[in-house]
């Protein structure tokens, strides 16, 4: 589980514990972690050193998080998280339009962070693709991009392995990001039947894929459940 | 400063309109009134002409003595007419013309004369005709057959002595000089027209002359010929009825005849100092009096043209300043609001009667006439009606029409819905049972009504019957005394009726405000509603229409003010009460926002080294099952924090929702779906029914999919084993209700309320849940907009859920 290429990752934290068990969490992963105790700190650092990824919380002394990473983006375009205690749809929002590229939510379970990480660090790394623009046949959301011609799946640039079914559903749903399909209606595309048996049918394909895709298939960021209306793609705001 | 001078404006605008209006109207009405007959209002030129001499009966009058002229040239026999005949005596007039027969005739032609209007002027020709029709037939007129006999029976002697006596009786008159020559001997004159050379001369001062030479008539007006005959030939219109065209020959008996006929340039007034027939005496003096008319009528039709102009001018002054005349409006459509609908037309039918009286004034029928020509003559006739009208009838009287239409119009425009304000609808809105809607306050206005409209009724007969006596009783004053009494006395029963009724109406109205103000405090409605708005947000079935009448009725009323206080004092002490236990929810609120955010800094490293340490691999068997008790342990209190959070905000109302409209089957399917493994894995059968077609409420569907989480959560938590849990949707009316049952693992205690925060099934507190499943759901439902209910029966859990079906 080492990672060869020995990433930097920054992270920021008033409360000492969290930052060292980010530390533990990220070097068993394979990272170098810097860490920082304020915002300041932060950009200290960040001045200095080359650094991959940045973590950082919002409340902190000196300097808050969200202005932290205003200050971040005016110079550095690095993926950052933000960690914070706010667990309003709201507070995720605020961060994300400061410029945050993710957003987690305390108390963060240790795996799903780490999947994150990665995952950030992934999407930067397959930079020349993404700038290329999505080429003839590829739909790009968020982290996924599906090839039609070839009919893969990609999430942070690694094929993702589906089964048939669950293809054709990933098909229908990348071609229509946003769009809502009743239950019935994705029955009749993807089996090609016309008697709907149940909604368990669908509701079992839909929850195989989002374990697969999702970095925390317990909260869906893609495949999202429309309560008493149907299924859907969740379109991502930031392409990149 | 800028009010007072726009009020101002406003009232100036309207007074230039006024009289704009007024004038112009009244102007265009003098006019037809002063314009002569036969002339039509655009003959401007016809109009204005102030030489007599030019006018049609000027013309006739001319003719007429032309044609008397010629009679007595020739000694003929058509004189008769002139002077009247009765019982062989002729009888001397004052004057003679084609206008003025009636003196002559009027024992003749009674019948016919009576149905005319006095003054008409009638063609000359027309009259003879219908004399004669009326001699040769008998039918029109009966003339004793006597007199006829002694008609045709004159001698040359008594033709003579109507001749000289008609000579005598205009020859006074030197506004129109004459001589009558036949076979070269002058026969009657009163001024020597004819030079030696036999040719005509007029004297000075008279500017017209007419001179027969037995064939053909020769016109001179101020030396200069004017052509009488055009192009030879008669015909009805032509201006000159006098012998000599191609179709209208003088005669071989009027051949010696010459006659010569002169018309004063500005005629005066002759007189005749006879003292020995009875004292002076004016002279015909036809001319005269037709100049003065003349003069006169055009001084009336200048007048009306200079006020017409200036009305003009006034209403073109209105136009520049429209904005403010059309507020002036405004401002009295206001005031017109107020008037009783029903005042306004009986002012209104005044005004239109007015012209029938007027009409009947002038001796007939003005209307009967009008359609009986319409029927025998047509439009042209009409047209005379219609001067006849316009003459009749007074300028002032269009005026007043015109202000009672325009006011009527104004009126509608304005205030469009004007039967509003009328005493119909004053009773009706006084009696009217529409918005009360309780049975008490029904019943007595019900009552109310009915007792007043058999008095009224009562009244309104005895009131009638009163009249009627009086009307009959007319002569006997001591009888007329009483029933006056009576009247009136049943006018102040009447007035008593309403004002009683009206009170009780009012009491009724009170009440039902009291009660309706009664059950809404009691539905937790605590807002001030003195000013009537508070109720209006909750009472959304009366509509909008109501909201004024609310406001209004929410005065106190008379007699139950006190009432109304007292209620007013317990309402504000209990929106004090739910004032204070929303301030200190919302602090509530705040301080588990503040103290689930503490909690979650330390339960981040707590959750973060439970997982190093899970990671740790070297570690004995017991030190792992320690962790793994920490890491559920951690796991539970996270979950916890977060229950509480949201039941706290959604319990103080400040839980963002996103409504929509969504399937409730479909929801339901979709959240088993969701919870598949966890009900397979449990002990429990989940049993379903539900609805095959879509049933559409609107909610917040990730809110309610947490409902139903929870509540089948709980029923896999808290089942017997091997037990089954039924998962319902039953709609009912517009209504559609979920139930979840299963039976309880645990003996259900009857008192307790599962639905209060931090309840359990178990009092223990040692399973996975946060104790606020149930807490979440509903307040999670309600927030939705839906109704939570939850019911025991033995060791039967029932939670119904309730939406409304859009």
């Amino acid at each position: 589980m080492v990672n060869e290429m020995g990433e930097r990752v920054l992270v920021v934290d008033d409360d000492r514990e969290i930052v060292k068990a980010i530390d533990i969490l990220l070097k068993k992963e394979g990272y170098e972690v810097l860490k920082a105790y304020d915002g300041l700190q932060a950009l200290d650092i960040l001045s200095r050193e080359s650094v991959r990824l940045v973590l950082i919380d919002v409340m902190m002394p000196k300097l808050d998080g969200l202005s932290a990473v205003m200050r971040i983006r005016e110079k550095q375009n690095i993926p950052i998280i933000v960690l914070s205690a706010k667990s309003e749809e709201t507070d995720k929002v605020l961060g994300l339009s400061m410029g945050a590229d993710d957003y987690v939510a305390k108390p963060y379970n240790p795996q799903e962070l780490a999947a994150r990480v990665k995952s950030q660090l992934r999407r930067y790394t397959s930079l020349g693709d993404i700038h290329a623009g999505s080429r003839a046949g590829e739909i790009r959301n968020g982290r996924l991009l599906y090839n039609t011609e070839e009919k893969i799946l990609y999430a942070d640039g690694e094929p993702v392995r589906l089964t048939a079914t669950e293809t054709k559903i990933i098909d229908l749903f990348m071609r229509n990001p946003g769009r809502v399909f009743p239950a019935e209606e994705i029955y009749r595309r993807v089996w090609e039947e016309d008697n709907f048996v149940s909604e368990n049918t669908v509701m079992v394909h839909i929850r195989r894929i989002r374990e697969k895709v999702e970095l925390n298939p317990k909260e869906p960021e893609y495949i999202k459940v429309v309560w008493g209306i149907g299924y859907k793609m969740e379109k991502q705001e930031k392409n990149s | 400063m800028d009010t007072k001078w726009k009020n101002r404006k406003k009232i100036v605008s309207f007074l230039i309109f006024f009289l704009g209006i007024s004038l112009s109207l009244g102007s265009i009405a003098g006019l037809f009134r002063a314009k002569p007959y036969g002339i039509r209002i655009w003959q401007l030129n016809r109009l204005l002409e102030d030489d007599y001499q030019q006018s049609e009966s000027f013309r006739a009058y001319v003719v007429n003595r032309l044609d008397n002229f010629l009679i007595l040239a020739t000694g003929g026999e058509g004189l008769w007419y002139t002077w009247g005949y009765d019982n062989n005596v002729y009888n001397g007039v004052y004057y003679d013309n084609g206008y003025s027969y009636d003196s002559v005739y009027r024992d003749y032609f009674e019948d016919y004369e009576y149905s005319y209007a006095g003054e008409n002027v009638i063609e000359q020709e027309d009259v003879r005709e219908d004399i004669r029709k009326g001699r040769n037939t008998g039918e029109a007129f009966s003339v004793p057959d006597q007199e006829k006999e002694q008609v045709k029976r004159l001698t040359d002697e008594q033709k003579r002595e109507i001749a000289m006596r008609y000579h005598d009786s205009i020859k006074g008159d030197k506004n129109l000089l004459y001589t009558i020559a036949y076979d070269g001997e002058v026969l009657y004159s009163n001024a020597d027209l004819l030079s030696e050379n036999g040719t005509p001369v007029a004297p000075d001062g008279y500017n017209f002359l007419l001179y027969f030479d037995g064939e053909k008539v020769s016109i001179f007006k101020d030396g200069k010929e004017i052509d009488v005959y055009g192009d030879g030939y008669y015909y009805e219109d032509s201006d000159w009825y006098v012998p000599g065209y191609t179709n209208f020959q003088a005669g071989d008996d009027v051949k010696k005849a010459v006659v010569c006929i002169a018309a004063a340039k500005e005629p005066v007034l002759y007189a005749e100092g006879a003292y020995k027939e009875g004292g002076a005496r004016q002279y015909g003096n036809d001319l005269y009096w037709m100049n003065v008319s003349l003069q006169e009528g055009r001084k009336e039709i200048l007048k009306g043209f200079m006020g017409l102009g200036l009305g003009c001018i006034l209403l073109l002054g209105v136009f520049l300043c429209r904005k403010s005349y059309l507020e002036a409006t405004e401002g009295i459509a206001r005031v017109q609001g107020k008037i009783w609908l029903e005042c306004k037309i009986l002012l209104f039918l005044g005004l239109f009667y007015a012209p029938i009286l007027l009409g009947l004034r002038f001796g007939y029928g003005l209307w009967e006439e009008w359609a009986f020509y319409e029927y025998d003559y047509g439009l042209e006739e009409v047209f005379w009606l219609g001067d006849e009208l316009a003459a009749s009838i007074p300028p002032l009287f269009w005026i007043v029409l015109f202000w009672g239409l325009w006011l009527f119009f104004n009126d509608l425009r304005h205030n469009k819905k004007i039967w509003r304000c009328s005493l119909m609808a004053k009773l009706y809105r006084t009696f009217t049972a529409k918005n009360l809607r309780l049975p008490i306050s029904k019943k007595m206005s019900r009552r109310n009504l009915i007792v007043f409209i058999l008095t009224f009724a009562y009244g309104i007969l005895m009131l009638g019957g009163s009249i009627l006596a009086g009307i009959i009783l007319r002569g006997e004053y001591a009888l007329l005394v009483v029933l006056l009494l009576a009247a009136a006395g049943t006018v102040c029963f009447l007035i008593l009726q309403y004002l009683a009724g009206a009170e009780n109406m009012k009491a009724a109205r009170d009440l039902e405000t009291l009660s309706r103000r009664i059950t809404q405090i009691r539905n937790g409605d605590y807002g001030a509603a003195y000013n009537g708005e508070r109720e209006d947000e909750t009472d959304n079935e009366t509509g909008g229409k109501v909201k004024g009448q609310n406001a209004e009725r929410f005065q106190p009323g008379d007699g139950l003010e006190d009432v109304m206080a007292q209620l007013e004092d317990i309402r504000h002490g209990m929106a004090m009460a739910v004032d204070e236990q929303m301030k200190s929810e919302r602090m509530k609120v705040e301080l588990i926002a503040n103290v689930s955010h503490d909690i979650k800094t330390p339960l981040t490293s707590i959750i973060s080294y439970v997982e190093i340490l899970k990671q740790e691999e070297e570690l004995p068997d017991h030190i792992k099952d320690y962790i793994k008790i920490l890491d559920e342990k951690s796991q539970r209190l996270n979950n916890m924090v977060q229950d509480v959070f949201a039941v706290s905000k959604a319990a103080s109302g400040e839980l963002p929702m996103q409504m929509e409209e969504l399937d409730f089957v479909k929801l339901l399917s979709q959240t088993m779906a969701d919870m598949e493994e966890q009900i397979q894995n449990s002990d429990v059968t989940f049993r379903t029914e539900l609805p095959n077609v879509p049933v559409m409420i609107l909610a917040d569907g990730q809110r309610l999919y947490r409902v139903f989480q929870n509540l089948f959560q709980n029923a896999i938590k808290h089942s017997l084993k091997g037990s089954r849990v039924y998962v319902t949707l039953r709609t009912e009316n517009s209504l559609a209700t979920a139930s979840v049952k299963n039976t309880s693992l645990q003996e259900l205690d009857k008192e307790k309320d599962f639905a209060e925060r931090f309840t359990r099934g178990d009092q223990s507190r040692t399973d996975g849940g946060s104790g606020l499943g149930l807490s979440i759901a509903q307040s999670f439902t309600e927030a939705c907009g839906g109704r939570f209910s939850w019911e025991t029966d033995a060791d039967l859990f029932v939670v119904k859920i309730t939406f409304k079906i859009v």
